[in-house]
């Protein structure tokens, strides 16, 4: 649990899908992330571990441009999320726990209203080719606020793909999520980086995190502890030391 | 241009269908504005007693004060949608400009105070025998630049309260107040033009100069300040 791979941060290079460089965040006296670099190619999926309080949802959120860091910067695709955020923000869709969609809207109006939010083109068709592929075609007409939480999750999940990003962002995704759809999430995510696309996850279950991502990133207070490909680990040995190490944290 | 159109007219659409659906702010306006009719029009009827033409001064006041506090509290909702499930995430996460965003918030808040006047006007000429001979189309200038006023800080202020959860109602009071008093010197004039003499302004003609240039102030100092209010 000590050893970073140094060849990972060689990738956020300009052409990485992702690229956290040298990103510092504090809140009041309490640091946070103390200058973090990750950089993630296209294609890659990558779960960020950490205990709760590491700042996996802060890095996330510094990344998706919701929030700004202290220092440093992150580009998306080549684009810097502050400075050029009208290129940088279509490459990206988000997913968490909450779903981000209207309660009083329906799915179809919900996914209509954040294709033309993105300007997508003939906005009708893709939002009926994705509530398609995420089995909601039959809910179409039915309001947000019915819908259970594994089918709020399938609609965010529409959602935050309904402009076809390159890289997709996922905090804590899986909270709350029964098996059925916790499995119908990981397919969709396998799904999305079979077709080229880059996933960023957090999660605080690591085996979860190990199912559906092809790298593993622990990150401790403040900073990167561990950063490896699954090929080169040993799944179970990693999960014991991973268990151990947040036990001893919590 | 055309992205910006595409985006304000979503905002806009997304918005008026919510609360259509929901019903949550126009009930709420349309109780409180009648409550605080009917209290007034009570204390008209006592004043009348001792200054028989009171109640057309009374009644602009009445009017207004419906107005801006129906508003306000409307205002405060405007944004609560926004904040269950993290809205206002999936809305800062699309390349959408904050300005765009305010000005479709800022036209929802203008079209709510508009339906609730088409309710509450007629309420309050009945209750104060207010007359407006010939001069509908001044009426209604005025309550749109006061519409305006009101909903711009609103439409910011309603913002910072939800997404800092700061008490800040207070302030948009105290920011309102240059505003009300031509607004209500204003309708004053106009229902009663034989007591012009007593209202604060001296002229119709400047308190509708000092409605616009404070709608004009307003709405581009709120326009430029809101990408900062929304964002952490």
């Amino acid at each position: 649990m000590t050893a970073i791979n140094k060849d990972k941060e060689k990738d956020s290079a300009d052409n990485a899908a992702v690229s956290v460089d040298s990103v510092s965040k504090a809140f009041a006296a309490r640091l946070v992330l103390d200058n973090i670099s990750l950089g993630v190619a296209q294609g890659q999926s990558v779960c960020v571990c950490g205990v709760n309080g590491a700042g996996k949802s802060t890095l996330l959120r510094i990344i998706a441009g919701l929030m700004q860091p202290d220092a440093g910067s992150v580009r998306l695709c080549g684009h810097n999320i502050r400075t050029n955020p009208e290129k940088a923000k279509p490459q990206l869709g988000v997913i968490s726990h909450k779903s981000m969609v209207y309660p009083d809207l329906t799915v179809f109006e919900n996914l209509s209203f954040f294709a033309n939010l993105y300007g997508v083109k003939d906005s009708a068709a893709r939002v009926d080719e994705l509530l398609e592929d995420v089995g909601l075609s039959s809910y179409r007409y039915d309001r947000a606020t019915i819908l259970s939480r594994g089918l709020l999750q399938r609609l965010a999940i529409a959602r935050a793909l309904v402009h076809r990003p390159i890289v997709l962002l996922a905090d804590e995704p899986f909270t709350g999520l029964d098996a059925e759809a916790c499995q119908h999430l990981i397919s969709v995510l396998a799904n999305f980086t079979d077709n080229g696309g880059t996933t960023v996850m957090t999660t605080h279950d690591i085996n979860i995190g190990m199912k559906c991502c092809d790298r593993v990133v622990v990150l401790d207070r403040t900073r990167l502890i561990f950063d490896a490909m699954m090929c080169d680990i040993d799944t179970i040995s990693f999960t014991q030391d991973y268990l151990s190490y947040a036990r001893n944290k919590n | 241009m055309k992205y910006f159109w595409l985006s304000f007219k979503a905002i806009f659409v997304k918005d008026i269908v919510t609360e259509l659906r929901a019903k949550q702010v126009l009930p709420t306006m349309i109780v409180l504005g009648m409550l605080i009719v009917w209290i007034l029009r009570i204390a008209s009827e006592a004043a009348t007693k001792v200054a028989p033409e009171s109640p057309p001064l009374i009644g602009a006041a009445a009017l207004w004060i419906a107005l801006l506090f129906s508003g306000l509290l409307a205002q405060e909702k405007s944004f609560a949608t926004e904040h269950q499930q993290d809205c206002i995430y999936g809305l800062l996460l699309a390349p959408v400009d904050a300005a765009t965003i305010y000005l479709a918030k800022l036209l929802v808040n203008v079209v709510m105070l508009c339906i609730f006047e088409l309710i509450i006007v007629p309420v309050v000429i009945v209750f104060f025998q207010l007359i407006v001979p010939d001069r509908w189309f001044t009426l209604i200038a005025v309550l749109m630049l006061g519409n305006i006023g009101i909903s711009a800080v609103g439409t910011l202020f309603s913002a910072i309260v939800q997404l800092r959860g700061s008490l800040l109602s207070i302030v948009v009071l105290v920011i309102l107040m240059p505003m009300m008093i031509p607004a209500t010197s204003a309708l004053m004039m106009l229902f009663a033009p034989s007591h012009s003499a007593l209202v604060p302004v001296s002229s119709f003609a400047s308190a509708i100069k000092y409605m616009i240039a404070f709608d004009a102030v307003f709405v581009t100092a709120c326009w430029l300040l809101f990408g900062f209010a929304i964002k952490e």
